[in-house]
């Protein structure tokens, strides 16, 4: 068995540690002997590369290098990115990446950025006076997310064995993001601000793209998403049912309880 | 309040040894925040009496060691100097300073301020610099606790809005012109351009070996697309991060020609070159030898925790400061060269370290060699024993408890070979304090 993995514009949505994300897959998908390959998506990269990959990644981004990645997402790289998501192929956008799939991003100075609507959800920024949502943050994943995936009783790792549903993670943030109605969010905020920092939801999911505001390294400690994309990814790819085999997850799981204990 | 600088002084003084009396702290920056609070603009007092003028350093990696280096060289060329040493880089520390050394009536008898001071307190200081001349050292910009300092695009836009009021002819009522001088890293693209802005005249240090060119660039590049238009820069080779020799096939962008130097760093590291070449360059616009300033540096001392040095039970101990991507992988690369067997690596997330750690996935832990031995700890033992899982290495150890995780390092150690110890800045201060045998406050 064999992934490949989509990263989008690693060299200017990558801002703080995104890079851990796709470790994260890769390693817990190798440990499984499952071969993986990283492509590099990015602004002069042909779009037949993306439309033959299993999984898709892209992370958080300064204004700048959003901006300079903004054209060619929204023209070239979106509408196949759009068609792979409603086909099933999973995604985890964070950070600015999850700001941009939705349908407008408006800056606290002039008009609203049109995105692309791959998720129903817009994002407002508040003025440059309005407090940035910054901090460590602790969410439950709604059994919502659950449902979502096809074949929820086929998650057989040891997360899901053990019932864990708390994700941990760090943010920073200065627009505040609405989901609409075709969309569910991804988690229940225990301890930060997660989407809006006002109706205490985090993230949010649409099929198999799984969106966040948790922004660089959300897999390596927790490993539930890690693994739930991978299985989504075999399942889409091969057409079948792929139990993964559980792996030890006992550091993962300290160093989250770590986090938690800290705050 | 028009209190007389004097007695701002001589309080302050009292303070400071008071703070330290009752153990509250080394008392660092305790006097300036309280001068600050009886008259917000005491720094112009004392940097009239400046009698040749101010040199800054900025950026976010280098400035301690490269203003040591300054104070070393302009010292030995017999100027006398006020400098804030031990990091207090906010406006409090640079007053601070500036108060230990003044007279009891307020005055301060030197040549030069040497400031090292924070990415975002260089606006703030500038407006006290009316009518001096100011060197600026503009080092680089990397990404660095972005949960602090927010992202490198919004400290370059402060900084050249900082200039722009001070740049000649823009004097507006109140903001007197300072005379200011840029010495500028011609290896980053977004210090050249916040230079070239400015309109300022810069000298440009840089360096010109591409034997020193990576192989293979490092995951943690901030700027590798044009300042100006956007568009991808094209690399002849990188020395490390997003330093290297570039140009913009689009623009014309380019980096421009730098003062040639044949100076040789006192220490291991590229980025230590950058920083010799940085200081070089301010000792020859004071007027310094080249031969004067080969001899100062070649005396040279490292800064706290910036190389320093121990030894414990007859094995060398080296701390390596590394506070950010850009900084640990340089750290990183430094000690494998060196042919490190065992590392120590701490990773705090207080105040000062910043609160989010998710840098060290931007660290490239998988340059380690097989066969080096790792020892992980600090507040955030777990993040980075986690790294260190899925970089693949195989030899580490976790050890939450710091003393504990030194000994553990130096069991790994021969006699005669050294431990590097890569820290994060609070857990650079605990490491301190338990190998100097001084209790932590």
């Amino acid at each position: 068995m064999n992934l490949n993995i989509a990263w989008l514009y690693p060299d200017l949505m990558s801002t703080y540690g995104d890079r851990g994300n796709i470790i994260a897959v890769t390693k817990r998908a190798e440990w499984r002997g499952i071969d993986v390959i990283v492509k590099d998506i990015s602004l002069g990269t042909a779009v037949r590369e993306l439309k033959s990959s299993d999984l898709i990644f892209m992370g958080g981004a300064q204004d700048r290098q959003q901006k300079i990645a903004g054209r060619d997402f929204l023209e070239r790289k979106s509408p196949i990115m759009r068609d792979m998501v409603e086909r099933g192929v999973p995604a985890l956008f964070v950070c600015a990446a999850y700001q941009a799939v939705g349908r407008y991003y408006k800056p606290y100075q002039g008009d609203r950025i049109p995105g692309p609507g791959i998720f129903d959800l817009y994002t407002e920024h508040s003025g440059d006076q309005a407090k940035r949502l910054i901090g460590n943050v602790v969410a439950e994943i709604l059994p919502s997310f659950w449902g979502a995936s096809a074949t929820p009783e086929s998650d057989s790792g040891h997360a899901r064995m053990t019932k864990r549903t708390t994700i941990v993670g760090f943010e920073n943030h200065g627009g505040r993001t609405y989901l609409g109605p075709a969309l569910k969010p991804l988690a229940k905020v225990i301890k930060g601000f997660g989407n809006n920092g006002e109706d205490g939801f985090e993230g949010a999911v649409y099929k198999h793209a799984v969106g966040s505001y948790f922004h660089g390294p959300l897999l390596p400690k927790n490993p539930l998403l890690a693994d739930w994309l991978i299985q989504r990814a075999l399942e889409t790819k091969y057409g079948k049912r792929i139990p993964l085999p559980a792996l030890d997850d006992t550091l993962e799981y300290r160093a989250q309880t770590a986090v938690l204990n800290r705050i | 309040m028009n209190i007389p600088i004097s007695v701002i002084v001589i309080l302050n003084n009292l303070v400071s040894r008071l703070s330290r009396f009752l153990n509250l702290g080394a008392g660092a920056t305790w006097p300036g925040e309280l001068a600050l609070y009886a008259k917000p603009d005491i720094l112009n007092d004392f940097t009239s009496d400046l009698r040749k003028g101010v040199i800054i350093v900025a950026g976010t990696n280098g400035k301690t060691t490269t203003s040591l280096m300054i104070k070393k060289i302009l010292e030995d060329n017999g100027e006398r100097i006020v400098h804030n040493a031990s990091g207090a880089n906010l406006l409090n520390g640079i007053v601070s300073a500036c108060i230990k050394s003044a007279s009891r009536t307020g005055r301060i008898d030197a040549d030069w301020g040497v400031f090292e001071v924070d990415e975002n307190s260089l606006p703030l200081l500038l407006p006290f610099m009316h009518g001096r001349q100011v060197n600026i050292v503009f080092l680089n910009l990397f990404r660095d606790q972005l949960d602090r300092y927010g992202e490198v695009d919004i400290i370059a836009e402060k900084w050249e809005k900082a200039l722009k009021i001070r740049s000649p002819g823009d004097g507006k009522r109140g903001r007197q012109c300072a005379d200011i001088q840029l010495i500028a890293n011609a290896d980053d693209p977004l210090i050249v351009s916040i230079a070239q802005k400015s309109a300022l005249p810069t000298v440009f240090f840089g360096i010109d070996s591409p034997s020193f060119f990576l192989k293979k660039a490092e995951h943690a590049t901030d700027s590798a697309y044009c300042p100006r238009c956007g568009r991808k820069l094209f690399y002849q080779g990188v020395y490390f991060s997003h330093l290297g020799v570039w140009s913009c096939p689009h623009c014309g962008f380019a980096r421009p020609p730098v003062q040639a130097s044949r100076l040789r760093s006192p220490l291991p590291g590229l980025y230590n070159l950058y920083n010799t070449r940085a200081a070089g360059c301010v000792g020859k616009l004071v007027g310094c030898t080249d031969v004067s300033i080969h001899r100062s540096l070649a005396g040279f001392t490292p800064a706290f925790g910036r190389q320093e040095e121990f030894v414990k039970d007859g094995k060398k101990i080296k701390l390596f400061l590394s506070k950010n991507p850009a900084g640990f992988n340089a750290s990183l690369r430094t000690v494998i060269e060196l042919k490190a067997t065992a590392v120590l690596l701490v990773l705090n997330d207080r105040i000062p370290d910043g609160r989010d750690v998710s840098w060290i996935w931007d660290v490239d832990f998988e340059t380690v060699p097989p066969g080096v031995q790792a020892v992980v700890s600090g507040d955030r033992v777990y993040d980075l024993a986690l790294r260190m899982k899925y970089s693949g290495m195989t030899e580490y150890h976790r050890e939450p408890e710091l003393p504990r995780a030194i000994e553990s390092a130096l069991d790994r150690v021969r006699p005669g070979e050294t431990l590097y110890v890569l820290p994060t800045y609070s857990a650079m201060l605990e490491v301190r304090k338990i190998l100097t045998g001084k209790h932590i406050l």
